[in-house]
């Protein structure tokens, strides 16, 4: 008998070489290639992700809005905590998004805005929390993942890249550099699996959605 | 019926907000003379004691607080009591040192008598209010009783008629010379006076006193006049020492958010705005507002909007006294609160109050869209949760700038970090621009060298070149 066999007996006993079995489902991403790399095919429910890139031009609110237009739909707010700049109503409303859900909070300070995430995600009114720390210790990491879970949300922390050197408690972790038709996604931390290297995802694949022109189109 | 008194015998001290360990005396004057009237326990240790001159008290305790007693507010005092008590009973009415509440067809609601007895004692504790309680078959008797100073039940009238013979005549509303004859003749407590036949007693005390004796007992009935609670709530507390740290407000506040708590019950209604007021010695008083996105009346709630709006209160000065007044009241009756949706619906607006509470309305939005050309007008901050009105933009940044960047020019190309490359199609965003406000602009999709796509336009009057947003 063969450890292989062996193992075979024991579903309990996870092996590093195999997908996941038991993650529990994911919001799916609206990306197909990244989906088949997270455990539950889509983002952490009730759990911190963390999404590592230069600044807003660097895509990382571009690669959630698919999610987001699904979570839309359902009762709970969209949550916005000190956005880097406007989150723009027009191109929001283009993609789809209930902007009714969208919740936009700017607490004036990093103090404030950690109070602010945590309220949001566990007062089980939110179905996603997008915020964006200056700085973030473990621990306040560690708050936000087990409000994250007390509220059944999904915790989005935008971070400069710099922090990939610092640990986390959070459920996932991707990098993600623009290549001006998509992006390289690298998992740097994910339940139940390895980091991966660079995945290549094609942004008209999604975008094809966004509907161009309309009423106002033209310009005047 | 089942009558309970609250009788008050320190409301002239309770209603300042408790001070702790501050000695306090109340004073009034009698013959042109101040005396204490009442002493806290603090004063008390150091030996101030009712009756007691005013100057003497100071020299025995140099640090006593002492304030003038104050009828008119006890009375003011009383009514916000009853108006709180209303959560008891429809049937209340006021004395001038107690309340009386009919409680015996609401007691089924609470479990019983002595669950709501000490439901009530509790309440009022609760509120900085120490009360004699006393159940018995009539107003009067409860009232009588209660007076005596010490809190209990009588359950029915037999046992009452020898509870009041206890009572000294002298307690009694007696005209003097009645009294002073009745002492004479060797009388000293009710009972004795109620053994007496009643044709010779009607002689000596008078018919008035007589209909008293049978309300009292209940031989005959005693309708009292019904308290009707006032349309809104002003509560005000006085403190007995300034107050300097805001987070000192929040104790005495407590006492008023239950009070209205109490007031808001019995009515049936919950606060939409709640305008409180802090005095201070010298400069204006403080004023601010909490809203509320729904109706309520959960004190926990409306502490926790109060702990959150304080934080960010700078005090210019101590605190004399708070005052809180409610006249937004809205009926809050069999809420449907038990639906999913209804449930997240109403998590959502208990979190949208608390971040407003703490970092002010401004700073917790919704967006709208707008139909103008202009980018920088085609949205709106709005009341979360509002579906605003569909507009279709040819394609827009997923951020704006706010104010637009000016970028540099290198060989008649704009850079933002490095020089960009240019693709697609421009769009000309015109509109009136010889108005102020107007604007002339050719809009354009921008490519970094690290791969960033980014909304800039060249301003079609000065030539210059601008960053408005970011793909994303």
């Amino acid at each position: 008998m063969t450890v292989s066999l062996l193992l075979d007996q024991r579903p309990d006993v996870w092996r590093g070489n195999q997908p996941p079995v038991a993650a529990p489902p994911g919001i799916p991403t609206g990306w197909p290639e990244l989906d088949g790399l997270l455990a539950g095919g889509g983002w952490p429910r009730g759990a911190v992700t963390e999404i590592l890139a230069t600044g807003p031009g660097a895509g990382g609110l571009r690669l959630l809005m698919p999610s987001l237009v699904q979570l839309g739909r359902q009762a709970g707010w969209i949550a916005f905590v000190a956005p880097p700049l406007l989150p723009y109503p027009p191109a929001l409303a283009a993609w789809g998004m209930a902007l009714e859900r969208l919740l936009v909070v700017r607490p004036g300070t990093a103090a404030g805005g950690l109070w602010a995430v945590e309220q949001a995600l566990r007062s089980g009114s939110c179905s996603a929390v997008l915020a964006w720390p200056a700085a973030i210790e473990p621990t306040a990491l560690r708050r936000l993942q087990l409000a994250a879970e007390a509220g059944a949300a999904l915790a989005f922390l935008f971070r400069a890249p710099d922090a990939a050197a610092e640990p986390s408690p959070a459920a996932l972790r991707l990098r993600v550099q623009p290549t001006g038709d998509g992006w390289l996604v690298e998992v740097l931390k994910r339940r139940g699996g390895w980091r991966t290297g660079p995945v290549r995802l094609r942004a008209e694949a999604v975008e094809s959605t966004n509907p161009p022109g309309g009423p106002l189109s033209g310009g005047g | 019926m089942r009558w309970l008194a609250l009788h008050f015998p320190a409301l002239s001290l309770d209603l300042l907000g408790t001070g702790g360990d501050v000695p306090l005396a109340i004073v009034e004057t009698r013959n042109g003379r101040s005396v204490v009237y009442l002493a806290n326990r603090a004063a008390c240790r150091c030996g101030v004691q009712p009756g007691l001159g005013a100057d003497g008290a100071k020299a025995l305790c140099a640090a006593l607080q002492v304030r003038e007693r104050d009828p008119g507010r006890e009375a003011d005092v009383l009514q916000r009591l009853a108006a709180w008590a209303c959560q008891f009973t429809p049937q209340l009415s006021v004395e001038p040192d107690a309340l009386l509440l009919e409680v015996g067809r609401s007691a089924r609601l609470f479990g019983g008598l002595p669950v709501l007895t000490e439901q009530v004692r509790a309440g009022l504790a609760e509120l900085g209010f120490a009360a004699v309680c006393f159940l018995a078959p009539t107003p009067e008797g409860a009232l009588q009783l209660a007076r005596r100073g010490e809190s209990g039940t009588v359950a029915d009238r037999a046992e009452l008629e020898q509870r009041v013979g206890a009572l000294p005549l002298a307690a009694l509303p007696l005209d003097e010379r009645a009294c002073g004859g009745l002492h004479d003749a060797g009388l000293r407590r009710l009972g004795e006076l109620l053994a007496l036949p009643r044709p010779g007693l009607a002689r000596r005390v008078g018919v008035d006193f007589l209909d008293w004796l049978d309300r009292l007992l209940g031989t005959v009935p005693d309708p009292r006049p019904s308290f009707t609670p006032p349309a809104t709530y002003q509560g005000r507390l006085e403190l007995p020492a300034e107050i300097v740290a805001v987070e000192g407000l929040l104790f005495p506040a407590r006492r008023l958010v239950h009070e209205l708590a109490g007031f808001l019950l019995g009515r049936q209604l919950g606060a939409q705005r709640l305008d409180w007021q802090l005095d201070h010695a010298v400069l204006p008083p403080s004023c601010f507002s909490l809203g509320l996105a729904r109706a309520d009346r959960e004190a926990g709630r409306l502490l926790d909007l109060l702990r959150e709006r304080l934080q960010r209160l700078d005090l210019p000065a101590p605190v004399r006294a708070l005052a809180l007044s409610v006249n937004d009241l809205i009926p809050l009756a069999g809420r449907p609160l038990d639906l999913l949706d209804g449930r997240v619906a109403e998590r959502g607006l208990q979190l949208l109050e608390r971040l407003r509470a703490r970092f002010g309305a401004g700073a917790v939005t919704g967006l709208e869209v707008r139909p103008d050309h202009r980018p920088e007008r085609a949205f709106a901050p709005c009341v979360p949760g509002r579906r605003g009105v569909g507009c279709r933009f040819p394609v827009r940044p997923l951020w704006l700038l706010t104010r637009a960047e000016p970028l540099a020019v290198r060989d008649g190309v704009p850079c933002w970090q490095g020089v960009l490359d240019l693709e697609g199609e421009r769009e000309r965003i015109e509109n009136a621009w010889w108005v102020a406000g107007g604007v002339a602009r050719d809009y354009f999709v921008a490519r970094t060298g690290t791969g960033e796509r980014l909304w800039i336009y060249r301003d079609l009057r000065s030539n210059r070149w601008f960053l408005h947003g970011f793909f994303g």
